[in-house]
């Protein structure tokens, strides 16, 4: 009985399933869409990131390991919309889930964590890169990373596009890998493509390059 | 029915202070007045296996000086309900009226908890970087974060630091395995989960000498 319901339901869900369109990476929808309208309030952000503080500091700053990131600064809609993707398995993060799930957090107080995290002044003890990629990775990212990330590694809140300087140069990196072998369903195919040709030295030398943005900034 | 509480399987001598303390708060409990406030209770009572001041001295008892009001009063709801299965706790809970609660949590929230020395100080200093870094790899966050550097908690977090290793440990153990189940959000049967035993035991080494006023 059991059997033939489910076959039922794959067969009713079959059509749908073939010509589901994938929904853009950046689609405003579900608790993003809850959390962008929500007017965040840092005090109660503050309290909230109380749980999040083990891993990524207290100051935001993350590790220079880069087991870490460093959330201090970023976007809000940055913010907002990867733990929105965590939350829902977009991104997969088995790490920070259990921190973040809907059953520690409402959609509103991810919007108090985004508004109190982007309050706080951007760390300045950043895990940098070795420095010899430099030359290479500035070709690279003035190339094909400028462009959405900006000449100084600053981002775009409106479009989602992540602050990338003063990150820690072994998260960059390990993120970018991710991206470029597609172990990050949330990115951008914008850059998976972009980056996709990128050899492993050429991705250590445009984290290198960024990792060194954050000492010119400020 | 106490056998089945795993931290006295181990030796006859704590069991058969438990029995004491049991006996002694069989007696207490047997002549309920209407009007026992706080102190009367705690120093009947409680007191039997916690101390009149909260800070017990005996190592599977924790000390409940000191400890978040709310806290607290969480506990005892929660052996009360069940949600915390504790088979001394349970009877001892069942005689009190939830209006104590708070009046209990009150008066231990105001005493000061005495920490203990430090046994071995490799293992503490072990556990000292546990506490102040967790372990990157597994993903156990450092316990800083939540329970404050001198361990003294914060808001829903208790206070940990000066705390029994035994104890400690135990609970430890006890949330890994998930016999304990009653934190809040699931935080810390994720974290003890992620921790190996070398790590429990030096953080709760590290917990025990921490001063945290």
């Amino acid at each position: 009985m059991k059997k033939l319901l489910t076959l039922l339901i794959m067969l009713t869900l079959w059509p749908a399933l073939g010509s589901a369109q994938v929904a853009p990476w950046n689609e405003i929808k579900g608790e993003l869409k809850i959390a962008l309208e929500t007017k965040g309030d840092a005090v109660r952000g503050e309290a909230a990131f109380e749980s999040c503080q083990g891993c990524h500091r207290k100051d935001a700053s993350g590790r220079v390991s880069g087991a870490y990131p460093r959330l201090s600064g970023q976007h809000a809609t940055v913010l907002m919309k990867q733990i929105a993707d965590i939350r829902s398995g977009q991104r997969s993060n088995p790490k920070m889930e259990p921190f973040i799930g809907d059953h520690v957090l409402t959609p509103y107080e991810i919007a108090d964590i985004a508004i109190y995290l982007n309050g706080l002044p951007i760390s300045t003890t950043i895990g940098k890169g070795p420095g010899t990629g430099v030359a290479k990775g500035k070709q690279l990212y003035e190339k094909d990373c400028a462009v959405c990330h900006g000449a100084m590694g600053e981002g775009n809140a409106a479009k989602f596009f992540p602050m990338v300087a003063s990150q820690h140069y072994r998260y960059l990196l390990r993120e970018v890998q991710f991206i470029r072998d597609g172990d990050r369903r949330n990115s951008n195919p914008d850059m998976v493509s972009v980056i996709k040709p990128y050899t492993s030295s050429d991705l250590e030398a445009v984290a290198d390059y960024i990792s060194q943005l954050a000492s010119s900034q400020k | 029915m106490i056998h089945k509480d795993k931290h006295l399987k181990s030796t006859t001598g704590p069991r058969a202070l438990v029995m004491a303390a049991l006996l002694t708060l069989g007696c207490a409990l047997a002549s309920p007045s209407a009007a026992q406030d706080a102190k009367t209770i705690a120093t009947t009572v409680c007191s039997a296996c916690h101390g009149e001041d909260g800070n017990s001295v005996v190592p599977m008892f924790p000390k409940i000086a000191g400890l978040q009001e709310g806290y607290i009063v969480k506990q005892l709801r929660d052996f009360q309900s069940g949600r915390r299965k504790s088979d001394i706790m349970a009877p001892v809970v069942a005689a009190l009226k939830p209006e104590d609660f708070l009046s209990l949590a009150t008066y231990f929230s105001g005493k000061k908890l005495n920490p203990g020395a430090v046994d071995d100080k490799k293992v503490a200093d072990f556990g000292k970087m546990v506490y102040f870094d967790g372990n990157e790899e597994t993903g156990v966050p450092a316990c800083i974060g939540c329970h404050q550097p001198q361990g003294a908690g914060h808001l829903i977090y208790p206070r940990i630091g000066g705390q029994h290793v035994q104890y400690v440990t135990q609970q430890l153990k006890n949330f890994a395995s998930a016999d304990r189940s009653n934190d809040v959000s699931r935080f810390m049967r994720v974290v003890a989960k992620r921790m190996s035993e070398e790590e429990i035991d030096s953080v709760a080494a590290y917990l025990a000498s921490l001063d945290s006023k």
